[in-house]
C-alpha cells in the first residue's frame, strides 16, 4: 500500500445511521480507505488541526478527503469549510459537502466557501453505495490522484 | 336698303333708257319741228339719271344730244332761216347748257353715290347699335330684377339684425344678472372652501375666525360688523372665533338667558333690531360698549344644537329675509363642516389605531414565516434522516437477510421501503409548495421547448421504450421563471406518463395555442382520463382521485400556484377513457 492509498476520508457527521451507511456504501462499492467520522464541526477541526487527542497522526493521519455534512451541532459544516480554506495546508484539499438540503442558497453558499462539490444524500442509505463508487471514481482510485 | 348697297346700273336698262330719250328727244325736235327752235331744253331727260343714277347713260345721253343739236343747227335750220350766225350761238348755248346739266348731275349722282355708301355703313353701325341696344335693354331688365332681389335680402336682413340687437339687449341683461348672482355665489362660495380647507386642518375642533367669520362678514357687506362662532360648554357660552371689529371683549358668558340659547332653542335663525329694547339678553360685547343688533343661527353637532354663529351690528338693524336666508345657509353649511372635521378626527384616530395594530401583526406574521421557514428547513433534515436509515435498514436486511424471510416478512420490508420513499417525496412535495408561495419568482422570457427537451432527456422515464412524448419544433417564449416552470412541466409530465393503465405507453403531445397576448401550453395524454365531476378537486392540494396510482396530492396544486404567481392559469379538458388535456397559459415573451 503506498501512503496516499492510506490517506483516510474524514466524514464529519452527526447522524450515526448515515455513517453505518457510508461505511457499508464504501465496502459495497470496494473504497479501500479508512473512513474516520466525527460528530460534529468541533471535532471536524480538532481532527484537521491535530488538537487534543487527535494529535497523533499515527492514530488520526491527515485525509485526503473530507466529506462534510451542513447541518452539524455547534459550528455548522460551513463554518467547518471556511476554516479548512483559511488553513494554507488545507487549501488544496479535496472537500465534497453532502448535505439533505437541495437549497440553491446552500449550494451557492459552499462554492462561495471553497467546496470542491456539492452531493445530495440520496433518500435511502441504501444508495449511499452510488456516493461511495462517484468519490472513488473522482477522487480516491490511483488513478485519479 | 341691303339690295341699294350692291345696287350698280345694268347694261340692258341704261341702253333701253337712251333709245327711249333720244328717240323721243330726236322725234320731237327733228321730225315734228325740224324747223324752228323749240323751248323744250335738252337737258330735260338728263334728269331721269337721277331716277336711275348711271354717269354712263347720262354722258351717252349728253353726247347723242349735242350731236342731236348740232345736226338740227347745221343741216336743218339752214334751208329754212337766213341767219346761220343766228344758229350757232343757238347750239353753243344748247351745248353750255347739256354740259352744264350733265356736269351738275355728274356732281350729283357721285355724291349722292357715296351718300349711299356712308348710309349703307351708318345703317350697320345703326343695325349693330340696335343689337347692343337690346342686350343692354336684357341686362338692364337682369339687373333690376337683381336688384329687387337683393333688396328684398336687405330688408330681411335689416329684419334679423333687429331681432338680433334685441336678443343681444336682452343676453346683456341676463348677463349682468348673472354677474351679480355671480358674484354672490362666488362669495358663497369662498365661504365654503374655508370651511372645507378647515376640514383638512385637524389641529383642533375650533374653526377660526377667517375660515368663517371673515368670509360671513364679506357676505353681510356692512349690515354686521362682527361675526362669532359660540359653543355651548356646560353652563356658559364660549367664544370659538371671530371676525370684525371692534373685536369681542369677554370669550365667556352665562348661557341662561343668552340670546345663544334662543336660538338653539327655537333651532332657527333669530334676530334683535335693536339690543337697547332687550336689555335681558346675555349677548358678546365690544371693550366698553354695546352691540345694537344681533342675528343667530344654531350650529349642529351631532344632529343636536350645540352653539350658534352670531352676526353683531354698532348700529340698529331691521334684519332683511336675505340676511336671515344667507346666515340659515352659511349655519347649515358651517353644521356640516364641523360634523364632518368630527368624524374626520374620529377616523383618523381609529386610523391611527388600525395602522398600529396592522404594524403590530405585520411584526408577529415576519416573526411566524422566519419561524415557518426555519421549521420547513428542519424538516428536510431532521425528518428526511429517520427516513433514509428506515428505508436503508430494509433494503440492507432485504438484501442480507432475504433468503431467510418467508414472502410476507418480505412483502413486509417492501412496503417499509414504498412507505418510507413516500414519506420523502411528500416531505419534499410540501417544501416545494411552500417555497412556491413563498420565495419571490424573478421572471424573464423563457423557451419552453428547450426546457422540455432538456427534461425529457435528463429523464429516462419520459423516454422511449417507457413513454413517447411528442414535442413540435417550436414554440412561442413564455414569461416565466425558468425553475418554477420546470417544476410546472415536470409535475405536468409526471402525472401524463403515470395515469395510463397498465400495459399501454404512455403518449404525451405537446403544443402551443397563442391567444390575446398568451401562450396555452397543452399536454395531450392517453391516459385514464378525468370524470368531469373531479375536474375540479384536481388542482386542491392533497386531493388524489385514485389509489391504485402513486401520489402525495401536492404536484397540480403545486402546479397551480407556480403558475398563479407567474401570472398564469392551468386547467383540463378531460373524459374517461379518452385521455387528459391539461394546461398551462403563461404571458407571451417578446
Amino acid at each position: 500500500m503506498t501512503r496516499q492509498k492510506t490517506e483516510p476520508v474524514l466524514y464529519a457527521e452527526d447522524e450515526a445511521d448515515d455513517v453505518f451507511f457510508m461505511q457499508a456504501a464504501f465496502k459495497r462499492a470496494g473504497v479501500e480507505r479508512l473512513l474516520h467520522a466525527v460528530s460534529d464541526g468541533e471535532q471536524a477541526i480538532g481532527y484537521l488541526a491535530g488538537t487534543g487527542p487527535y494529535a497523533d497522526r499515527e492514530l488520526y493521519p491527515l485525509p485526503g478527503l473530507v466529506l462534510l455534512d451542513l447541518n452539524l451541532p455547534g459550528r455548522s459544516g460551513f463554518e467547518v469549510l471556511a476554516w479548512l480554506r483559511s488553513q494554507p495546508t488545507f487549501r488544496d484539499l479535496t472537500v465534497v459537502v453532502f448535505s439533505s438540503s437541495g437549497r440553491p442558497e446552500d449550494r451557492a453558499k459552499a462554492a462561495k466557501l471553497g467546496a470542491t462539490e456539492y452531493l445530495l444524500k440520496p433518500a435511502s442509505g441504501g444508495e449511499f453505495t452510488n456516493t461511495a463508487r462517484l468519490l472513488r471514481e473522482r477522487w480516491l482510485s490511483e488513478a485519479g490522484r | 336698303m341691303l339690295e341699294f348697297a350692291s345696287w350698280k346700273p345694268r347694261l340692258l336698262v341704261s341702253l333701253g333708257l337712251f333709245f327711249a330719250a333720244t328717240g323721243a328727244m330726236g322725234y320731237l325736235r327733228l321730225h315734228v319741228f325740224p324747223d324752228q327752235f323749240i323751248t323744250l331744253t335738252y337737258a330735260l331727260p338728263l334728269l331721269i339719271c337721277l331716277w336711275y343714277p348711271s354717269l354712263r347713260l347720262l354722258w351717252s345721253m349728253a353726247t347723242a344730244f349735242i350731236g342731236m343739236s348740232a345736226y338740227k343747227a347745221f343741216a336743218l335750220l339752214p334751208s329754212h332761216q337766213l341767219f346761220v350766225e343766228e344758229n350757232t350761238v343757238h347750239w353753243v348755248m344748247q351745248v353750255v347748257n347739256i354740259l352744264l346739266v350733265a356736269s351738275t348731275l355728274n356732281i350729283v349722282l357721285v355724291i349722292l353715290g357715296r351718300l349711299r355708301a356712308a348710309n349703307v355703313t351708318l345703317e350697320e353701325s345703326n343695325q349693330e347699335l340696335a343689337a347692343r341696344d337690346e342686350e343692354i335693354s336684357r341686362q338692364n331688365e337682369e339687373l333690376q330684377a337683381q336688384t329687387a332681389e337683393l333688396s328684398e335680402q336687405n330688408e330681411e336682413i335689416q329684419q334679423q339684425s333687429e331681432e338680433l340687437q334685441q336678443q343681444s339687449e336682452e343676453v346683456h341683461a341676463q348677463a349682468e344678472e348673472l354677474q351679480a348672482i355671480n358674484a354672490e355665489l362666488s362669495k358663497r362660495q369662498e365661504l365654503l372652501e374655508n370651511l372645507l380647507q378647515s376640514l383638512h386642518d385637524v389641529r383642533g375642533p375650533e374653526i377660526s375666525p377667517d375660515q368663517l367669520c371673515g368670509p360671513l362678514l364679506h357676505l353681510f357687506r356692512g349690515a354686521a360688523s362682527v361675526a362669532v362662532v359660540v359653543l355651548r360648554d356646560g353652563d356658559d357660552v364660549v367664544v370659538q372665533a371671530q371676525a370684525g371689529e371692534p373685536a369681542v371683549d369677554a370669550t365667556r358668558w352665562p348661557f341662561a338667558s343668552s340670546f345663544t340659547a334662543v336660538a338653539m332653542e327655537q333651532d332657527k335663525v333669530a334676530g334683535v333690531a335693536d339690543l337697547a329694547l332687550r336689555p335681558d339678553f346675555n349677548v358678546a360685547r365690544p371693550a366698553g360698549g354695546r352691540f345694537r343688533a344681533v342675528l343667530a343661527a344654531p350650529l349642529r353637532l351631532a344632529g343636536r344644537p350645540a352653539g350658534a354663529i352670531e352676526l353683531y351690528s354698532n348700529a340698529p338693524c331691521s334684519w332683511t329675509r336675505e340676511h336671515f336666508h344667507i346666515l340659515e345657509w352659511s349655519a347649515a353649511q358651517g353644521s356640516l363642516i364641523m360634523e364632518a372635521r368630527r368624524l374626520h378626527q374620529q377616523l383618523v384616530a381609529a386610523n391611527a389605531g388600525l395602522d398600529r395594530l396592522v404594524q403590530a401583526r405585520t411584526a408577529e406574521l415576519q416573526e411566524l414565516v422566519t419561524e415557518l421557514e426555519h421549521f420547513s428547513y428542519t424538516i428536510t433534515h431532521d425528518l428526511r434522516a429517520p427516513l433514509r436509515a428506515m428505508h436503508g435498514f430494509a433494503q440492507f436486511l432485504e438484501e442480507e437477510s432475504g433468503p431467510q424471510l418467508d414472502d410476507q416478512a418480505r412483502g413486509y420490508l417492501r412496503r417499509i421501503a414504498v412507505a418510507a420513499r413516500r414519506m420523502d417525496q411528500l416531505i419534499s412535495d410540501a417544501l416545494s409548495y411552500s417555497k412556491a408561495v413563498r420565495l419571490e419568482l424573478a421572471m424573464s422570457p423563457t423557451d419552453p421547448v428547450a426546457l422540455l427537451r432538456g427534461m425529457i432527456e435528463s429523464y429516462p422515464a419520459f423516454q422511449p421504450p417507457k413513454a413517447r412524448i411528442e414535442l413540435p419544433a417550436s414554440m412561442p417564449q413564455v414569461v416565466a421563471n425558468e425553475a418554477a416552470l420546470t417544476q410546472c412541466f415536470s409535475n405536468l409530465l409526471d402525472n401524463a406518463v403515470k395515469f395510463v393503465p397498465a400495459g399501454r405507453t404512455p403518449h404525451v403531445k405537446v403544443q402551443a395555442e397563442e391567444r390575446d397576448g398568451m401562450v396555452r401550453l397543452c399536454f395531450q395524454d392517453n391516459g385514464i382520463g378525468i370524470p368531469s365531476d373531479m375536474q375540479h378537486r384536481l388542482f386542491v392540494m392533497f386531493q388524489r382521485l385514485s389509489k391504485e396510482y402513486e401520489g402525495t396530492g401536492i404536484g397540480l396544486a403545486l402546479v397551480r400556484k407556480v403558475a398563479e404567481r407567474m401570472g398564469g392559469r392551468v386547467g383540463v379538458e378531460s373524459e374517461p377513457g379518452s385521455g387528459s388535456r391539461f394546461w398551462l397559459e403563461l404571458k407571451r415573451g417578446h
